[in-house]
């Protein structure tokens, strides 16, 4: 049974679970990998997270010289092997999401790598674990065309993921106002 | 979207370039060097025994400690005359040789060729394997003539108290 990891994006309320549990997580060595951004900051209060979208055809992992960027069996896109990484950081000037983050100290690339050892059992990752507003979800392939199914949009616009640089393996649920028109990120 | 170019161009991934966790060689080039440097370590490490024996022998520690033996009376041995005994085992025969009045010299007399026992010819004052006519130096065991290539054991000799007596087997050195 295959799942997905969800975003529903206008579910979010900002309490930023989902950082403090990836930040709490083990191996993670308090740091988070994933963000909570203000959608318009200044202007309302609407907030969204945002954690790697593990690419089909990931730009950190092309970019990668030392190809220490990884592709798991499941099509999450793994953090840099700790052996491998130059700290070179083209990784996180290639990533249309600005996803990678660099630790100077260890000069070392660390991102999110969808908690693979919890997702390669089927276990949630911790923020979708954690996240008490349903936005990040965890959902087999037929849950997800069931939420496309709920949004009755006739300009067929309700999309997951197209908008965005390439075909992702997180499917995301833009919200109607934002189809298309403006890039969130 | 279709008029994005985000396609991969071609097929990247190859044997030197791979980015699918799957596909990721057994041995990779660091591994490669780990396995030769962890090699030479264990020849490294392997080698240290020989070190330890080395060290015995130059600080003489390997020499064998035979209790000493009599062989026979100064009274009973003329001078240029010879006799035989065995030292250090009861199989190890030898032959000592009086050369001078305070002069002996006692070697293993199984010759370095085809263990014959080697005699001593008074009269042509030198030692000779009867087997192949090997010839050996009186005073230092080292063959002369004829097919041994290795010079005799010697063994130690002292006199004390009118008697003649062996007391160690010196180590043969190529």
């Amino acid at each position: 049974m295959k799942k997905r990891l969800y975003l529903e994006l206008e579910n979010c309320i900002g309490c930023r679970s989902c950082l403090a549990a990836c930040t709490q997580c083990g191996g993670h060595e308090e740091r988070n990998r994933n963000y909570v951004y203000d959608v318009n900051p200044l202007v309302n209060r609407q907030t969204m997270p945002l954690m790697c979208l593990h690419c089909v055809n990931p730009a950190c992992a092309r970019s990668c010289p030392a190809q220490a960027i990884q592709i798991h069996e499941t099509g999450a896109v793994l953090s840099a092997l700790v052996e491998k990484c130059i700290g070179c950081q083209n990784c996180t000037i290639a990533c249309p999401y600005g996803i990678p983050k660099f630790d100077t100290e260890q000069n070392l690339m660390y991102k999110c790598d969808l908690c693979i050892d919890r997702t390669k059992d089927g276990i949630p990752p911790m923020c979708a674990s954690v996240c008490p507003s349903n936005t990040i979800q965890w959902l087999t392939e037929e849950e997800i065309d069931a939420k496309q199914s709920q949004f009755n949009l006739d300009n067929d616009k309700w999309v997951t993921s197209m908008p965005l640089e390439g075909e992702t393996n997180v499917r995301v649920n833009l919200p109607g106002i934002l189809q298309g028109v403006t890039k969130l990120f | 979207m279709t008029d994005k170019n985000n396609k991969i161009p071609f097929e990247e991934d190859n044997y030197t370039h791979n980015i699918n966790r799957n596909n990721e060689r057994k041995l990779d080039r660091r591994g490669f060097m780990k396995t030769l440097v962890g090699a030479a370590g264990v020849f490294a490490v392997s080698s240290l025994p020989w070190g330890v024996l080395a060290a015995k022998e130059l600080n003489g520690l390997g020499d064998k400690k035979y209790p000493k033996q009599k062989i026979t009376d100064v009274k009973s041995l003329a001078v240029g005359d010879s006799t035989d005994f065995a030292f250090p085992g009861e199989h190890d025969s030898a032959i000592l040789i009086r050369l001078s009045e305070s002069k002996y010299v006692a070697y293993q007399n199984a010759c370095t060729h085809l263990r014959c026992p080697v005699f001593w010819k008074k009269d042509e004052g030198e030692m000779i394997c009867p087997c192949h006519h090997g010839k050996f130096d009186v005073e230092t065991g080292t063959p002369t003539a004829g097919p041994p290539r290795r010079p005799l054991p010697e063994i130690y000799v002292k006199v004390e108290n009118g008697a003649v007596y062996a007391v160690g087997v010196k180590r043969y050195e190529a």
